[in-house]
């Protein structure tokens, strides 16, 4: 016995290499999954290393572009830029602040409008291949985040939580080619499937060659599937193509949200969908919860906001 | 016995090595326009391993470093086992027709090993029935990443064989230290 497995140990071992990788692969391809232990230990590994290079990255960016640029103005004016050295330098933290400040507003104002309960965080990383195109956030269970929650910002959908760990969550943004977003257009009630297709463009599948879809048609979630709140923005079309022949006609659809310069997300933990439910809890960033009440400057209820009867899907 | 445990610590310390320019490649090009240069440190990783581990040991760093890259990704789960693999029994039956000793003939081999891999990737997604979103934004950029690979690969692979020779897993430091061991142990 032993024998024979000396003999024939090179081909026992390349059909364990070949076996191996067949077998594991997940022919359920858009199926949330789950980190595995030995995933967990990799991804605490390198999430730190994640987040400091990107809030390095960041910095750098702020600096250069509060700092920096105004290296000629202090050629020309070195006595008083001399002075106020100490001044630019609050200056570009104040700045700083504010921007971060305005982002995480219009995330709050976006939650507020459409009634949810959600959890800023900060993308950390991007998919190490160029064909998927996930992003890790540096929150996690920890924070309330669950596979399959929704993902958006104030702009409109990113995507949804695909596995977490307790700090991170990986999210499938709606440019994977494994994302799936049920749509409709909201001029004339088309419905169908945006589906990822390049870096800057997306799908829109299965909607009927008889649709009535235009280029700069706006298109919202439909709130089917259960991830997604109703009328939340996904997309404008881009470009429609019609054969003379056929089911479907050929959408393309450019997302709402501006992926190249994605900084922050809004996880939605509890989708509220009742008008009814005004009263907003977002997680900041750096762990506090602001809340705000329903009041006279609270926005009114946008024509896509979910109605109650439709409200669980 | 130092020089054995180091020996003994090369493939774990690679493989944490690896780990850790795959954090650093999704983070440090997360932005575009670095998007599309971004190298991929696992297949320079597999390259190496196909090119001077054993096939045993090569093997089983490259089902490992499979993993670390579909803990960093998106894919459906065993893609990147499966063409990894592929990769690397590619190069290893390659090894036996072709001479591949030199950083100029690696740096080809990565050239033409980056085509290959992203050829395995639509292939698997395509049988899997999700790869016909892909494949053109995949073409377009199969040359560019296969260059900025080539590039990324003269010097990973120097900083690879260093780290091979520190850890005495090269086959010439490693008689270079037997050799010293035995003179040390004749008193010479």
């Amino acid at each position: 016995m032993f024998k024979y497995l000396k003999e024939y140990r090179f081909y026992i071992i390349l059909f364990l290499f070949i076996l191996i990788p067949i077998i594991s692969i997940d022919t359920t391809a858009r199926a949330p999954r789950d980190y595995r232990f030995y995933d967990k230990v990799i991804v605490s590994i390198t999430t730190p290393i994640q987040a400091s290079i990107t809030w390095t990255l960041e910095s750098l960016v702020h600096l250069f572009q509060n700092y920096i640029y105004l290296w000629n103005t202090r050629q020309d004016n070195i006595a008083i830029m001399e002075e106020n050295r100490k001044l630019l330098n609050t200056i570009v933290n104040l700045r700083e602040t504010q921007e971060e400040n305005l982002r995480l507003r219009k995330l709050l104002g976006f939650s507020e409008e459409f009634s949810l309960k959600a959890v800023v965080a900060r993308v950390i990383s991007k998919d190490a291949s160029t064909e998927f195109r996930t992003i890790r956030i540096n929150r996690g269970e920890s924070s309330g985040i669950r596979k399959d929650m929704a993902v958006i910002n104030n702009e409109g959908v990113v995507g949804r939580i695909l596995r977490v760990t307790s700090n991170t969550a990986d999210v499938v943004t709606i440019l994977d080619l494994l994302s799936a977003v049920d749509s409709i257009v909201k001029r004339s009630r088309a419905r169908g499937i945006v589906e990822g297709m390049t870096d800057e463009a997306c799908q829109l599948k299965f909607a009927l060659r008889t649709d009535d879809i235009q280029p700069d048609d706006l298109l919202v979630s439909s709130g089917l599937g259960g991830i997604f709140p109703k009328g939340i923005p996904v997309g404008k079309v881009s470009e429609v193509k019609k054969k003379e022949y056929g089911i479907t006609q050929t959408v393309e659809v450019r997302p709402s949200v501006d992926f190249s310069k994605l900084e922050e997300v809004l996880v939605i933990t509890d989708p509220q969908h009742s008008p009814m439910h005004v009263t907003t809890k977002v997680k900041l960033p750096t762990g506090t919860t602001a809340s705000s009440a329903p009041g006279p400057s609270a926005s009114p209820a946008p024509e896509t906001a979910p109605k109650p009867e439709r409200s669980r899907q | 016995m130092t020089y054995l445990i180091i020996r003994a610590l090369n493939a774990p310390i690679l493989i944490l090595l690896v780990s850790i320019g795959a954090a650093i490649q999704t983070s440090l090009f997360a932005n575009w326009p670095f998007l599309y240069l971004q190298p991929d440190v696992i297949l320079l990783a597999t390259i190496w391993c196909a090119l001077k581990r054993s096939f045993t040991e090569g093997g089983v760093l490259v089902l490992i470093l499979g993993n670390v890259a579909e803990v960093h990704s998106g894919a459906p789960r065993g893609v990147f086992l499966a063409t990894y693999m592929a990769v690397y029994l590619m190069i290893r039956g390659m090894g036996k027709l072709v001479l591949i000793d030199q950083l100029s003939s690696f740096v080809g081999l990565t050239l033409f090993t980056s085509i290959f891999w992203k050829l395995s990737v639509l292939f698997v997604l395509s049988t899997l029935g999700i790869g016909e979103n892909i494949w053109r934004h995949t073409l377009a950029l199969m040359l560019p990443w296969a260059v900025m690979e080539g590039v990324v690969g003269t010097w990973v692979f120097k900083w690879f064989e260093k780290f091979d020779w520190v850890t005495f897993k090269d086959p010439r430091a490693r008689a270079s230290a037997e050799e010293a061991l035995q003179l040390d142990e004749e008193g010479l």
